[in-house]
């Protein structure tokens, strides 16, 4: 829909037919909950019944990110035997008994959302509909967790993001029954910003390409509004590439040699690991700087040749040396034999922060849990003191800055170098400004 | 089960084309129609209950979940509905679309927009499928003067034309890779029964936008019915078996064709307004990537091309395969995830090589044997109705 041009909007709609949907939905659950000694009325998949309560994890087990898909599953796994068992941030964390979930024991369902929006969305409807989920979670690409995110709100079923890092999963789209513990392409503006213009100078000129959807999208924007306003940089142009692109000769010749300083490559994943080994090929960093915007581990090493003093964000690293991140690193590795990936902490911390809202909330009514997970300040999670902040539930946290490793450098887990790891208080926007202004969070449920 | 239920109306395939060259019984063929519809709406009354709850049931017993879900029973009629059109292309017509994308995604996206405007189901079907119909004609006009494999290329080239269109430059309409979220069905009679709605106490899977997508699909069945019963349906089915000798007759090849891409972009563009409402979200790789344009041709072909409703089949084993089996979680293999393509492929090459004629096909045969004797009229009519060779 034309958001700016009609009169009436999406949104709008949106809220005049709440009403409606919610009284359809507790109609439906009334049905469905029956007996139960529960002190709030039927909601979702509340009261759980039995002695066990489900979490659905919809990760990508086919696709482009499956790879980050079955690292996420193994940090979820993880989160679940530590919650029933203790183990890892279960003895450290406030409100975690280790003896499963408000006395019930966790169990687990599993799908894959094959990086597909819709098929993402009837996995998760699978989960909650006939496998109870209370909470699903997952994500590794910012179309499926906007999607999943969307159904969550509808049907009053709590979804916590793993991988996602476009603006408006907590902006535009953003929902009350969804929670993000990863930062977003605006704060990796403004992290890497100003790492940048110290590194390399001011006054340059800069060329940008990215991924043609959501995230890519959001990303460029960022990049280029932080490049100028922070760095004093100006853009030559951006230029958008279609999504699962292979082969990125024609885009990268395009190039303006003498007049660009930098190149800025806003890709994931496989695209990633397609573009800037062909990048350096066609020998453009002979000529100018190249900047990846977002790292993860599929696409370092794919490009472990090339990434050689290329700078980047990332949510977390293994080599952090706080208590947190060293006893997840110990724990994942006695499992695994290796370092955990970020997307392995993020899919550990979410699901714990469900579990502890829970336990604080006494209850799996999810407009307590919803209220529990607003503004809650924990540290912990590997990445010192951070905050769920209720506007946008939008995670306000520190973020990496990182830099290629040289070959000789590089073993099997380490690719990337911490550079330097960005405060909070450098980063974020405030409620009104910024993604969060567009941010329109809807009802928990219980008005 | 409802596999026998609808055996019977093989027969009425047998009969109708006895009555349709014969010229007599009339009255009969009226009574043979209604009985495919009756038929299947006994079907579609216990398929949520097998589907569903007998599945769940068997799944709790022996340890491993394999029950559908609330959702999925609308999602195999939406499907279906969608395959029954396009079988009248692919198997009766001999047209093989690879583009049949564009016309459930743009139902699907216009059928979002207007319910932006007036949230009433009824009409988001209405609307959705005009636009359907009226993309379909240039698109058919254009593609039809070529045939075989350029006809299919060039109905490939239009949806991944929109592909694109609806994930770049067009997504200050579509809202691009984001997904076309917020959409609000009201609720059938202005509003007054939420779609949502439970018919049935304890079985949530029957509800009103169940009831509602039955209600299509048996108006789907009878327009399907209808056209293949009707000379016009015979002229369709002697295009996909002689081309030339329909040409030598003396009629209009090109119009028949075009009438019958149309007709099959109609069913489409139904199922993709369909979708629409059930799933109450959009995004261009579910609504107008080729891969669901050849999601339609696979489950056509696995339902079987020779029958009106075979393809149905199709949509039920397909959509089961993607959405449940691919959440299973086997003792010794562990969860069968990505696997889920491999498991299709398999089911597919086993169903067309043992099966020519797909599950309906199979159960047509095994129908025959069961009964004896009294298959033995319906077998050969069934198979000269059907094989697009």
């Amino acid at each position: 829909m034309a958001r700016e041009t009609t009169a009436l909007s999406r949104r709008d709609v949106l809220k005049a037919s709440g009403a409606a949907g919610a009284a359809g939905l507790t109609g439906l659950a009334g049905c469905a909950g029956g007996g139960g000694d529960s002190e709030y009325p039927a909601l979702g998949n509340y009261p759980v019944e039995g002695d066990e309560v489900v979490f659905g994890f919809n990760v990508p087990q086919s696709g482009s990110y499956s790879q980050e898909g079955a690292d996420e599953l193994r940090g979820y796994n993880l989160a679940v035997e530590h919650l029933n068992n203790g183990g890892g941030w279960v003895d450290n964390w406030d409100g975690l008994s280790g003896d499963g979930v408000l006395g019930k024991t966790v169990t687990s369902v599993e799908g894959d959302t094959a990086t597909d929006p819709d098929t993402a969305r009837q996995s998760a409807q699978r989960m909650i509909n006939r496998d109870n989920a209370i909470m699903v979670t997952g994500g590794s690409s910012s179309g499926v967790a906007i999607a999943v995110q969307g159904l969550c709100q509808e049907e009053k079923v709590l979804f916590q993001c793993c991988i996602t890092h476009s603006n408006d999963t907590t902006g535009s789209e953003c929902v009350r029954y969804s929670f993000r513990e990863m930062f977003n392409a605006y704060m990796t503006g403004q992290a890497l910003a100003p790492v940048l213009a110290e590194e390399y100078g001011e006054d340059l000129n800069f060329y940008q390409l990215y991924a043609d959807y959501s995230w890519g999208q959001t990303q460029q924007a960022s990049m280029e509004q932080f490049f100028t306003d922070v760095a004093n940089w100006s853009q030559i142009e951006s230029v958008p590439t279609p999504l699962g692109t292979s082969d990125y000769s024609s885009y990268l010749s395009d190039v303006p040699r003498d007049e660009a300083d930098v190149l800025v490559l806003n890709h994931y994943g496989l695209d990633a690991a397609n573009s800037l080994p062909q990048a350096i090929e066609a020998g453009l960093d002979q000529d100018m700087e190249i900047v990846v915007p977002l790292y993860n581990r599929l696409m370092a090493e794919a490009a472990s040749g090339s990434i050689d003093g290329i700078f980047g964000t990332a949510d977390w690293n293994w080599q952090l040396e706080d208590d947190a991140s060293q006893s997840f690193v110990e724990v994942y590795r006695a499992e695994h034999d290796r370092a955990p990936s970020y997307g392995a902490r993020i899919a550990y911390t979410q699901t714990l922060q469900y579990a502890a809202a829970a336990e604080r909330a006494e209850t799996f009514y999810p407009p307590e849990v919803i209220r529990e997970l607003e503004g809650h300040e924990y540290s912990g999670a590997g990445l010192g003191s951070e905050s769920m902040r209720g506007c946008d539930h939008q995670a306000q946290r520190d973020v990496l800055v990182m830099q290629g490793a040289s070959e000789e450098e590089q073993t099997e887990d380490k690719l990337l170098n911490i550079v330097s790891q960005t405060s909070q208080d450098d980063l974020g926007y405030a409620c009104d400004a910024g993604p969060a202004a567009e941010c329109e969070l809807g009802e928990y449920g219980d008005e | 089960m409802n596999d026998e239920e609808i055996a019977t109306d093989g027969g009425a395939v047998a009969d109708t084309e006895e009555a349709a060259s014969g010229g007599s019984g009339i009255a009969r063929l009226r009574e043979r129609d209604d009985f495919v519809v009756i038929a299947s709406a006994a079907a579609l009354v216990v398929f949520p209950f097998l589907l569903v709850d007998v599945l769940g049931a068997v799944g709790d017993v022996i340890g491993i979940s394999i029950g559908g879900y609330a959702g999925l029973p609308s999602l195999v009629l939406i499907y279906g509905i969608i395959v029954i059109g396009f079988n009248l292309l692919l198997g009766y017509t001999g047209l093989l679309s690879f583009g049949h994308a564009a016309f459930f995604g743009s139902a699907a996206y216009s059928a979002a927009l207007f319910s932006q405007v007036v949230p009433s189901p009824i009409l988001m079907v209405i609307v959705g499928t005009i636009v359907a119909t009226l993309l379909a004609w240039p698109i058919g006009f254009v593609s039809i003067r070529r045939s075989g494999v350029y006809f299919a290329v060039l109905t490939l080239t239009f949806g991944q034309a929109l592909y694109f269109w609806a994930l770049g430059p067009g997504s200050w309409l579509t809202n691009g890779d984001n997904g076309f979220s917020g959409i609000e069905a009201h609720g059938l009679f202005v509003g007054a029964v939420p779609l949502d709605t439970q018919l049935v106490p304890v079985f949530d899977s029957y509800t009103v936008m169940y009831a509602f997508a039955g209600v299509m699909m048996l108006i789907a069945v009878w327009v399907g019915n209808r056209i293949i019963n009707s000379p016009y349906g015979l002229i369709f089915e002697a295009l996909g078996e002689n081309e030339e000798r329909v040409e030598f007759v003396g009629l209009n090849v090109f119009r028949y064709k075009l009438m019958a891409f149309v007709i099959s972009a109609v069913f489409a563009g139904v199922g993709g307004a369909m979708f629409v409402i059930h799933e109450q979200y959009i995004h261009p790789t579910t609504g107008l990537y080729w891969i669901q344009s050849g999601d339609f041709v696979i489950m056509t072909v696995l339902g079987g091309t020779g029958s009106l409703v075979g393809p149905v089949f199709g949509a039920l084993v397909f959509e089961y395969v993607a959405n449940v089996v691919s959440g299973v979680s086997l003792p010794m293999i562990g969860s069968i995830g990505s696997l889920w393509r491999f498991v299709l492929g398999a089911v597919f090459v086993f169903i067309v090589w043992v099966f020519p004629r797909g599950i309906y096909g199979a159960f047509s045969d095994l129908g025959a044997r069961i009964t004896g004797g009294g298959g033995d009229g319906n077998q050969p009519a069934a198979t000269d109705g059907g094989e697009s060779e």
